[in-house]
């Protein structure tokens, strides 16, 4: 009775022996008992010829053309997206410097046309046109730098 | 873990060592994406997708990993994904673990193996490819990463995020129906 209960374990165990997925005590346990029986030896035969099968079975190749295609494909996303980081590295502080230079310029200018006493003085000047035209030549400055610089870098990347 | 150095290449931005990388995994990855999902165009766009996810997803692979086992576990993702769209039945595991074993044990203890033995003895592979077509996806792909991509049970426990005990109930499964299959004569037309 003890022997037929281990002999159906065994065989349970039959199938990943042959697939070398046993753990060391599990392929002693069936070392042991195969050597014994040989309708468990023919058995396990058989699994091994199994997964030697699906060893063997031929390797089926991708197309060149999806190869390439997938090469080029993936370069030029791989590009796209290090020239995104870069930009962002090169933007993000240019970015803080031109709001603090915003900012700033206002007290700056307030500063060079009527000194300091001025910038406290909460009644607005005549000034503030020319204030005006200065933070909308900046701004009009800083967008016609943003697209040049990305016309260059995507002639580049045509190019490239 | 010494990390491969075309790996560490790439996380530095090198396009060369990913041109290296597809070049290199190209049979691999195609065979196990087609065992997949059965359609070769198909696998081929997968294939590029899954390049396309590796590139913009490199900067979060842990170099602790085996890269062969991240890059399965990409591929594998956007497989299910993509059957889960197009052929969600494809999914299903239609033979219970119990019901399987129990006929396959029977079987043997029936003797009836011949057909087995014919298959086995004269090596033909196209019968048995075919068999293996039309097992489920999840008995395809382990028998694919056992046997075709040779991985450790372990790593085929990270490419698909079972527990190892999942992945070796997972393998005797898909062996036996696979065998089951074959006893059963579905592919004897082929055999004579």
């Amino acid at each position: 009775m003890i022997a037929a209960i281990e002999h159906n374990r065994i065989r349970s165990l039959l199938a990943l022996a042959a697939s070398g997925a046993l753990d060391p005590a599990e392929e002693t346990l069936v070392g042991n008992h195969v050597r014994n029986c040989p309708e468990c030896s023919a058995q396990l035969d058989e699994w091994r010829a199994l997964a030697q099968g699906l060893r063997r079975l031929p390797t089926p190749q991708i197309s060149a053309q999806a190869l390439q295609r997938t090469v080029a494909l993936v370069r030029e996303a791989s590009a796209a997206e290090s020239e995104r980081r870069t930009t962002r590295k090169i933007l993000a502080p240019l970015l803080a410097f031109s709001w603090l230079l915003t900012v700033l310029s206002w007290p700056l200018f307030r500063i060079a046309s009527g000194g300091l006493r001025v910038l406290f003085d909460i009644h607005f000047a005549h000034d503030w046109r020319a204030f005006a035209v200065f933070l909308a030549w900046t701004w009009v400055a800083g967008g016609v730098a943003a697209f040049v610089l990305s016309s260059h870098q995507q002639r580049h990347r045509r190019l490239a | 873990m010494v990390l491969d150095a075309d790996v560490m290449q790439l996380r530095r931005g090198d396009l060369d060592a990913l041109t290296a990388l597809i070049a290199r995994f190209q049979n691999r990855l195609y065979r196990y994406l087609l065992r997949l999902v059965r359609e070769p165009a198909e696998a081929e766009d997968l294939f590029q997708q899954c390049w396309l996810r590796v590139a913009e997803k490199i900067r979060s692979y842990d170099p602790g990993r085996s890269f062969d086992s991240w890059l399965f576990a990409v591929a594998r993702n956007l497989a299910i994904d993509h059957l889960r769209r197009v052929r969600p039945q494809s999914l299903d595991e239609p033979v219970s673990k119990d019901d399987a074993s129990e006929s396959f044990v029977d079987r043997l203890r029936s003797k009836e193996t011949l057909a087995l033995d014919r298959i086995l003895e004269s090596e033909r592979s196209e019968n048995l490819a075919a068999a293996l077509l039309n097992l489920p996806a999840t008995y395809r792909e382990v028998l694919s990463l056992r046997f075709e991509e040779e991985m450790k049970l372990e790593e085929i426990a990270e490419v698909l995020g079972t527990p190892l005990s999942t992945v070796k109930s997972r393998l005797r499964r898909s062996l036996e129906q696979l065998r089951n299959s074959l006893e059963a004569g579905y592919y004897r037309g082929d055999l004579s």
